[in-house]
């Protein structure tokens, strides 16, 4: 898992400069519907990377890659499925991999504080591991996914900026699993060119 | 190139900090624990009301040959143990007899364990016992399961002997599995603990 972050991050991070924007964020998420059912607590872990063209000075075309981990331990409890019981402590591991293209729409581009909106498509990974005991129960699917942003950037000088965004994630129900969303709240440093 | 470069490392090394807390799971060996229990569910138990058992625990090492008698984990681990199994039988109702030539119990509790990092398949690890009242049983197959690190399981099983299945094996009516990862010292705490829950969680076996 970690190996395949640090790769993806890596082809990222080396292939998405000689245009404009570059957002790198720090990024927690909140998990609702059935993956806030599955796994209550918010993810402190996770990260976005954005990437604009900027076709116009106030609309932005290009791409956004991202992962959050949720995780929660729960605890002992007996869970039943017709007439199996199972009792236990389950650790719950959700992990969201969203891949899509995005387009982002600049009110006040040469303004200080510059807010913004966007829409992006694209795909989501998510993977869930169920723990209990030493036994493992692994769910994934590759969904549809939607996500609307809104957010501001604090133009500090003209090379760098900070951002703050908040998104959320709608993955269609796929695979193993049903719909899964979450909502995003992202900071960063936005590197122009 | 200098804010190429500056991203890149600022991308780096979130990913990098990110990626070292994952969380890791589990802390304690208890935390791995499990009970498991399952149950026929067109069986009465409300209808029953005597079990027997043996006063042994066997330990399953491989499928036995013949009517071979099988290993036992030591009496004095096996003794609390079915007495744990006994007051909680007690607790749902139900009174211990002795398999003889002259009494009938309702249903037979067969307890074993086992300590592998693989559950074969077994059947017949307590034929010897019962073989001569309810000759021409086997015993029925369980999947196979394979994990990581030695475990220690109790396995109890009530099986009814006027109940046999289609293909002539006994038919087990409720099965409770206490299930754990070994330490290098015998906790029995943590497996009776295992044994009430396993109870705890099969209200359906009371009877009348």
């Amino acid at each position: 898992m970690k190996k395949i972050l640090f790769i993806l991050f890596s082809v990222v991070a080396s292939s998405a400069f000689a245009q404009s924007l570059t957002n790198v964020q720090y990024t927690m998420g909140f998990g609702s519907g059935d993956l806030g059912d599955f796994i209550s607590k918010p993810s402190f872990r996770g990260f976005t990377v954005d990437f604009r063209k900027l076709v116009q000075p106030n609309l932005g075309v290009g791409f956004e890659l991202g992962w959050n981990t949720f995780y929660e331990a729960k605890n002992y409890d007996t869970y039943t499925i017709g007439t199996l019981s199972v009792s236990g402590k389950q650790y719950r591991y959700n992990n969201q991999f969203p891949a899509l293209f995005a387009v982002d729409y600049y009110f006040q581009p040469e303004e200080k504080i510059s807010p913004f909106v966007g829409l992006g498509t694209g795909t989501m990974y998510s993977i869930r591991y169920t723990d209990m005991g030493q036994y493992t129960l692994k769910q994934d699917a590759w969904h549809f996914l939607l996500r609307p942003e809104a957010g501001i950037i604090i133009n500090a000088n003209p090379n760098l900026s900070f951002a703050i965004t908040g998104k959320y994630y709608y993955g269609f129900a796929a695979g193993d699993l049903d719909a899964q969303s979450y909502f995003a709240l992202s900071f960063g440093f936005v590197f122009k060119n | 190139m200098r804010y190429r470069l500056t991203a890149m490392v600022a991308a780096c090394s979130l990913s990098a900090l990110l990626l070292g807390c994952y969380p890791d799971g589990p802390d304690y060996t208890e935390d791995l624990d499990i009970v498991l229990t399952n149950y026929e569910k067109t069986y009465d138990f409300k209808a029953k009301g005597t079990y027997a058992r043996p006063d042994k625990i066997v330990k399953i090492t491989g499928n036995l040959i013949g009517n071979d008698e099988p290993s036992y984990i030591p009496d004095k681990v096996a003794a609390p143990i079915l007495a744990q199994i006994d007051k909680n039988m007690a607790a749902l109702g139900w009174a211990k007899v002795e398999l003889s030539e002259t009494s009938s119990p309702d249903i037979l509790l067969t307890p074993a364990s086992w300590e592998t990092t693989t559950i074969y398949y077994y059947y017949d690890y307590w034929y010897w016992w019962y073989g001569g009242y309810y000759p021409g049983w086997g015993y029925p197959s369980y999947p196979t399961y394979a994990s990581s690190y030695s475990t220690g399981t109790l396995l109890m099983n009530l099986v009814d002997p006027a109940v046999v299945g289609a293909d002539g094996n006994a038919v087990t009516q409720w099965t409770g599995a206490v299930n754990g990862i070994l330490t290098g010292a015998y906790d029995a705490a943590r497996v009776n603990k295992g044994v009430d829950q396993a109870f705890t969680q099969s209200p359906y076996l009371k009877t009348n």
